[in-house]
């Protein structure tokens, strides 16, 4: 669906904004487009929505050149900017009709492109309403209906659910779960909890480099440190840490007293938590045990693991 | 062309839902029908006749409302859309820069058209209480409307290609209103300058004169092909300015 190889946007000024970056997405994938802000991932977006020309290297929205094929690729896809943009002076229902009219709907097909919109997004309700006069929420809700509005099969969503209220995430997250079972989506985020609840692949941006393009899974294999164990027992902490420091494979052990309870955080390479034999050992001492569980690391760590050390390499 | 028809109603329809067209239109008919007055009544009474009316009302009143109208009314057209960051959703819908350039005009230009039609009813009403019959020649009358409509295309243009160059509507209507005042004052110098050959060059390109030509009923065709290709040639800039936004962003 996208081929983006070796791309490179440089802005007057001498500002690289997009350094030779190569990322692919395939027909059906959600993929997550991850970075802090100012990474180049709203380049790389506008790029792809042809609204920015590349300085080098191609673009290829299904097999068309974003360059020389700028209209048809425009045509064929469904963008929503990060702004979420629209005319204020403008009702709902008018909006979309004319979205749909720019985006070359025949009049048949307007009338059933704007419906299935409106309903998806659920804005049935408020398609009388003018836009200026809607929550954010719902303006977003009205942006992603006017990406969707000609029933692309890629969209391309910067942001969709930056400056929202949590119940208003929870429904745009629950939306693009439902669009990504019929669409290919690239969605762009800073917020990893975001990408995490929506995607199967991320694309991580860093400086206007590719850090990764990878799996959650894999991302979180190569990039967190380790399996995080968290064990609570009635003892002495200065007991426990003598002899949690004997098990094997400990590469970072950390004990705090808890009023009567000794809680420790242990760090073990992947794989290598030995849940048996703390078990075991807990029994062995006869102490009461208040807590054992396996913390995974969240997308959250591994990111400021990679933005922050992986920046330089 | 539906594309193109969409653009064009989107954009007189934005003008119909702010203040600024109607504020706009009350002050220039005000301007308008006070000039007009003016003239009937001064000028009608020393014995002028209608087409000392019409050289006064559009050779000269009418300069007026050019000057002051176009660049407000022209001021917003991409300013507007760029601050508010519309310009984004525009231009990444799939529409050619050229029919985003050129549906602006026209719908400004529309605006500006309105603008002028109730300055019509001035005949009927002037024939009204005039003590004696006032013969009206249409011929002439339609003359000094295309003058009005030819300049004024012109002068629209320059606004919107000011418009495209920046984010902030007051700059835009600045710069236009500075230009399209050069391009008026310029007008003088076929009378004014000192320098034979200065005014023999500058005769040609005299909107002042162009104007009282067309308010005599003389169109004359050096003047239309000199305004269309104009306004031809600031809107192809235009187009330009906005695909530059590409590489500049």
């Amino acid at each position: 669906m996208i081929n983006v190889q070796h791309l490179t946007k440089k802005y007057p000024g001498g500002v690289t904004a997009v350094q030779d970056v190569s990322f692919s997405v395939g027909k059906g994938e959600v993929v997550g487009f991850l970075g802090p802000n100012g990474a180049g991932k709203s380049t790389t977006m506008r790029i792809l929505a042809g609204y920015l020309s590349p300085s080098g290297g191609e673009v290829q929205v299904k097999g068309m050149d974003v360059t020389r094929k700028n209209i048809e690729v425009r045509q064929c896809l469904g963008y929503l900017p990060e702004t979420c943009p629209l005319y204020t002076d403008m009702r709902v229902g008018e909006y979309l009709r004319y979205r749909a009219d720019l985006k070359g709907l025949s009049r048949r097909h307007r009338r059933t492109g704007v419906e299935r919109a409106m309903e998806q997004c659920g804005l049935l309700d408020v398609q009388k309403r003018m836009i200026g006069h809607l929550s954010k929420g719902f303006r977003q809700r009205v942006g992603i209906a006017d990406a969707l509005v000609h029933n692309p099969d890629l969209l391309i969503l910067d942001e969709p659910t930056i400056g929202l209220d949590p119940n208003q995430i929870v429904q745009v997250r629950k939306l693009i779960r439902e669009l990504s079972e019929s669409h290919t989506l690239l969605i762009s985020s800073h917020i990893l909890s975001e990408i995490e609840a929506t995607c199967d692949r991320v694309v991580v941006m860093n400086r206007g480099q590719i850090l990764e393009s990878a799996s959650l899974e894999e991302l979180e294999h190569r990039w967190s440190p380790g399996t995080s164990l968290t064990l609570e027992v009635k003892a002495e902490a200065s007991v426990v840490d003598k002899i949690l420091r004997v098990f094997p494979d400990v590469k970072k052990l950390e004990v705090v007293q808890d009023g009567e309870w000794a809680c420790a955080e242990l760090l073990f390479d992947h794989g290598a938590a030995p849940h048996e034999q703390l078990h075991e050992w807990v029994l062995e001492h006869k102490w009461p045990l208040r807590e054992l569980h396996t913390r995974r690391h969240s997308l959250e760590e591994t990111f400021v693991s990679m933005t922050c050390e992986g920046g330089e390499a | 062309m539906r594309k193109f028809v969409t653009l064009w109603k989107r954009e007189v329809a934005s003008y119909f839902v702010s203040p600024v067209a109607y504020i706009l239109a009350t002050m220039f008919l005000v301007v308008m029908g006070i000039g007009f007055w003016f003239l009937a009544n001064v000028r009608l009474l020393d014995g002028a006749t209608f087409y000392d009316l019409l050289r006064g009302f559009y050779g000269g009143v009418a300069w007026f409302a050019v000057l002051m109208v176009i660049p407000v009314l022209s001021m917003r057209s991409f300013a507007e859309e760029k601050r508010s960051g519309t310009l984004e959703m525009l231009l990444t819908a799939p529409v050619r820069d050229i029919e985003v350039v050129f549906s602006k005009f026209l719908g400004v230009f529309t605006v500006y058209v309105v603008m002028w039609l109730p300055t019509l009813a001035f005949y009927p009403l002037l024939q009204r209480v005039a003590q004696q019959p006032i013969p009206i020649d249409y011929g002439a009358l339609a003359s000094a409307y295309s003058g009005i409509f030819l300049i004024g295309s012109f002068y629209l243009s320059i606004g919107v290609f000011c418009s495209s160059l920046t984010r902030n509507s007051i700059s835009s209507s600045i710069s236009s209103f500075t230009l399209i005042a050069i391009l008026f004052l310029a007008g003088f110098l076929p009378a004014v300058s000192p320098i034979p050959l200065i005014r023999e060059l500058t005769l040609p390109f005299s909107p002042l004169l162009h104007m009282m030509d067309y308010a005599r009923g003389v169109v004359d065709t050096r003047s239309v092909v000199l305004y269309l290709s104009s306004t031809l040639l600031i809107l192809m800039c235009t187009t330009r300015i906005l695909e530059s936004r590409r590489w500049r962003a």
